[in-house]
């Protein structure tokens, strides 16, 4: 472990700091994570916002510096030119809006699929439980870039679902599916399902069985039942598995980019261009500041939820 | 003479001639704006096995935690053994804790659970193995020294618990509600195990307990505590039988109360109107109080006598009639409906098996108790 | 009623189809001779010999396993660190900060956090010199950043079950607040452990956009790798790297389920 901290110069220098400081015991558990989280989680954001309101320049990096020293006094040159041009650009706009849709729809289905089977598990005798459970979980562990590539295969005009369909004499000519929306939404369903399911799940396994039967005995049919108690019951693990799906999907970049066709806008994608195609870091960053001014409400959302679900 | 020194020297809070061993000053502890313990001052002495009685939510365990080190007062001070105690953390406290959970570790056999307190002294070797073997010997568990704790029964548990925080021979034991996750018959005979083991280690016990027949069976003196504050305390007989308030007298036992004003205020004896009696109550004795004051009159279910006939009584007789008669095996319980209206409750012990001739539903019947038997309270 | 279980468990089972169906293609093509990925050519095992004979395959792997091992580890400990300070400190200044940005990363887009930490290290390089160029140790850094928040997830639900009087009791019995990590806390959230540091693994193994930005020359990850060869089209022995991660995820995810059961039943 010593040996590590002499190697990785963040840590070496926070022992350092502590050091200095003369932090001991409670101080130090407490400054260890937080100064890592400070370094490099809020503070790289704090840098985005700065280059975003730098200009792109053909140097190394490729970006004007704000502060310049002239000599006698600090010259500071903010460019409000990138969130501006973030406007004009109807591509921008458009890819937020896209991106939120997408990443709607997607969870919306995500739900459809997901609630039953959590539903399936969670009443479950206790010993396949932990079977059904493991097998959703399972995928999850496998490469994610593997099971979006998998989808390829099979959504190819040359893919298995289009020999099978055509073999089966239901087309006569292939489908095309791969390049598409469709195989966009597809994926995300496919690749966030576990993510809805277990917060489903873990909300679902602690209702309290007496109450289906206290409905059932009061005259509740089934779907009554399900309607007025297990659903109204189960909606902080609704919001929890919606947003878990929703929120990373927005920023997706992998599954438009290998399922989707030049057409499917998402913002990640076209972050992901403009950082690497267009080696345009300002706008880059601008595109990612105003990513997270739309990803605060629902994050919020979310954060609530999660409370709520502690608390009970 | 003779006798007057025994007695000081059972029990040296009556004389106060001993330094007291455990010395709680003007303890305050806050949370939030809530006052959980509230300027409580206390003193306990060596040998003694003090009980902390009150519902939840009274402080109770808050004061024993300030005790343990785990919460620190908002104010006031705690002395234990001549030491102050304030910014001593719980690891250097000359106390140990019984859980009401138990605490065992899970990932611990028996044997080391107990011996952990041991080698966090720097005790080694063959010390550590014979202090554990004695220790688990004197709470009959020497047989399930390697076994893990979710391997023993309930009662089990607690004497694991119990050894362990014995093993290190603190000066204080504090046990957080230790009967109270066992089932009733196996708490009575815990009851009188705890008792033996306190004699023969010589050990002050600090026991909070909700359940005032635990506090009564186990302790030399009890302190009641409501809502952060000690309402009375003294040895079980006398907060039993002397409650100073409403509130012991009712949380203590069961009491029949009846609301009255003073009529008549006489060096041996006052008399009360209480409109729920119907009429005047004698008490035989002198009470500090002016006239027409408001107090209120308790007694026990076990002090009332029931009878067919009226007694050749002057004072506190009342005509009633039988509403429920429930039987408890030892003893009956009679709830009795007064002319008046008001319910009271009676006692009877059953001294036969079977009583042919027993008071039964419905019937009209005669209440009464000795002039000195119930307890006039003023607040 | 029966109606309504029994399309319950129709749902279900197409559920798992859905879910297992790609998988499964992968795995039978991983063993198909013919180059097509979706024709069946006969039985063969050479994308196997040809994926291990590919240095840039193995190298990848190698340097992806090297990442992610050092990942976890440094995930598990300031992850912990992160859970309890967050569950047993009480109040102190800057918790609400704490919180924030211990759960943040957890939905935070991919892109924002690679982009975001390449910014800070060409930031830093120029102010103070370090990190030197980008390579594996930018890498890790990153990977730490957001496993660590999913580490301070699993073992902060644990920590919060675990009942707080063993801890005192320790303490009681006179044991310092280090040897009571050590001795009670550690042991008892343990599972909780192994199960963020496998996790924090299988993120960083996992991961493609964030060690895409913060990579540099010759350091290129698994992910990396079989994404540029996808991009390219089809690769059968892509299929064939799938089943063996596929076959050792199974593998281990049985074992660790076997343990268990074992465990349960022993205690």
């Amino acid at each position: 472990m010593s040996g590590l901290i002499e190697r990785l110069p963040p840590l070496r220098w926070t022992a350092a700091l502590l050091r200095r400081l003369g932090l001991r015991g409670r101080s130090v558990v407490i400054a260890v994570p937080f100064l890592w989280l400070l370094v490099f989680f809020l503070v790289p954001f704090l840098v985005v916002a700065k280059i975003s309101l730098s200009e792109a320049a053909i140097a190394r990096p490729p970006f004007t510096p704000l502060l310049e020293w002239d000599g006698l006094r600090a010259i500071v040159t903010l460019n409000f030119g990138n969130f501006a041009f973030l406007f004009d650009d109807p591509l921008y706009l458009n890819a937020y809006v896209s991106s939120l849709r997408i990443a709607f729809v997607s969870a919306v289905i995500t739900l459809f699929v997901g609630y039953p089977i959590a539903y399936y598990i969670a009443r479950s005798p206790e010993g396949r439980r932990s079977i059904l459970l493991t097998l959703v979980i399972l995928p999850f562990w496998t490469s994610f870039l593997l099971r979006v590539y998998a989808w390829q295969g099979f959504l190819r005009s040359n893919g298995v679902i289009n020999n099978f369909l055509l073999w089966a004499g239901i087309i006569d000519q292939p489908l095309v599916m791969l390049q598409t929306n469709f195989a966009v939404y597809l994926g995300i369903v496919y690749t966030y399902l576990p993510f809805m399911i277990l917060p489903l799940y873990a909300n679902l396994v602690k209702l309290d069985e007496s109450l289906l039967e206290a409905s059932a005995d009061l005259g509740g049919r089934p779907a009554a039942t399900f309607f007025h108690v297990t659903l109204p019951l189960s909606m902080p693990g609704v919001i929890a598995g919606f947003m878990l799906v929703f929120v990373p999907a927005i920023g997706e970049f992998v599954i438009p980019e290998l399922l989707g066709g030049p057409n499917t806008l998402m913002i990640g994608r076209v972050l992901w261009n403009e950082f690497f195609s267009n080696r345009d870091w300002p706008v880059a960053s601008a595109v990612a500041i105003a990513m997270l001014v739309i990803l605060v409400v629902p994050i919020m959302i979310l954060r609530n939820a999660q409370a709520k679900t502690e608390e009970s | 003479m003779n006798e007057t020194l025994t007695v000081a020297a059972a029990k040296p809070w009556a004389t106060g001639s001993e330094r007291p061993f455990v010395r709680i000053e003007k303890i305050t502890k806050k949370f939030g704006d809530f006052y959980a313990v509230d300027d409580v001052s206390l003193d306990i002495w060596k040998g003694e096995l003090f009980c902390l009685l009150g519902g939840s939510g009274c402080g109770k365990s808050t004061l024993l935690r300030m005790l343990a080190g785990f919460e620190t007062p908002t104010s006031g001070r705690i002395e234990i053994d001549g030491q102050d105690m304030t910014g001593i953390p719980p690891y250097a406290r000359p106390t140990n804790m019984m859980f009401q959970s138990y605490a065992l570790f899970p990932h611990m056999t028996v044997e080391k659970n107990v011996a952990y307190g041991l080698h966090r002294d720097g005790m080694k070797g063959d010390e550590v193995r014979d202090r554990v073997a004695d220790i688990l010997r004197l709470v009959k568990l020497d047989a399930f020294a390697r076994r893990k704790p979710h391997q023993l029964s309930g009662g089990q548990r607690q004497r694991v618990a119990l050894a362990r925080s014995l093993v290190k021979r603190p000066k204080l034991l504090l046990l957080d509600e230790p009967l109270g996750a066992l089932d009733k018959k196996l708490r009575e005979e815990t009851q009188f195990e705890l008792i033996k083991i306190q004699e023969t280690l010589g050990v002050t016990f600090i026991v909070v307990t909700h359940d005032q027949e635990e506090a009564m069976t186990l302790s030399t003196r009890i302190g009641v505590m409501n809502a952060g504050v000690i309402v009375q305390v003294g040895e079980p007989s006398q907060v039993y039988e002397y409650p100073n308030s409403r509130f012991v007298a009712d949380f203590v036992g069961t009491v029949n109360m009846f609301e009255g004003r003073v009529s008549e205020d006489e060096p041996d004896y006052i008399s009360i109107t209480s409109p729920e009696v119907g009429g005047e109550i004698y008490v035989g004795h002198g009470v500090s109080c002016v006239l027409n004051q408001q107090l209120w009159f308790a007694i026990r279910p076990e002090k009332l006598r029931v009878s067919r006939e009226r007694p050749e009584k002057e004072h506190n007789v009342l005509p009633a009639v039988v509403e429920e008669v429930a039987y408890f095996g030892n003893l009956s319980v009679y709830r009795l409906r007064l002319d008046t209206g008001k319910l009271v409750q009676a006692t009877k012990v059953n001294l036969s098996r079977s009583e042919e001739d027993a008071i039964s539903w419905d019937e009209r019947v005669w209440v009464t108790w000795g002039d000195t038997a119930g307890v006039v309270l003023t607040q | 009623m029966p109606r309504a279980s029994t399309i319950l468990l129709v749902v279900c089972i197409l559920g798992f189809v859905f879910l297992y169906a790609p998988i499964l293609s992968l795995i039978i093509f991983s063993f198909n001779e013919s180059k097509l990925v979706t024709v069946w050519g006969g039985f063969s095992t050479k994308w196997y010999r040809a994926l291990l004979e590919d240095p840039q395959i193995l190298g990848s792997a190698w340097i992806s396993l090297k990442v992610a091992v050092v990942t976890a580890t440094l995930s598990v400990v300031l992850g912990t660190l992160a859970a309890y300070v967050l569950t047993r400190f009480g109040r102190f200044r800057g918790r609400a900060l704490l919180t924030g940005m211990s759960t943040a990363p957890l939905v935070m887009p991919d892109v924002i956090t690679g982009l975001s930490l390449l910014l800070l290290f060409v930031s830093m390089e120029q102010l103070i010199g370090w990190p030197a160029g980008r390579g594996m140790t930018t890498i890790i850094i990153a990977h730490v950043t957001f496993c660590m928040a999913y580490v301070a997830v699993v073992v902060q639900s644990r920590l919060a079950d675990m009942d707080e009087s063993l801890e005192e009791a320790a303490m009681d019995l006179g044991a310092r607040p280090v040897r009571v990590f050590f001795d009670v806390t550690v042991p008892v959230i343990a599972p909780a452990l192994v199960a963020g540091w496998l996790l924090a693994f299988t993120l960083s193994l996992d991961d493609l956009v964030v060690a895409s930005f913060v990579t540099g020359p010759g350091a290129s990850t698994l992910p990396m790798v079989i994404f540029s060869k996808v991009r390219l089209g089809v690769s059968p022995d892509i299929n064939a790297l799938a089943t063996i991660i596929i076959a050792i995820v199974a593998l281990g995810v049985f074992i660790a389920s076997w343990q268990m059961r074992r465990a349960a039943r022993h205690g």
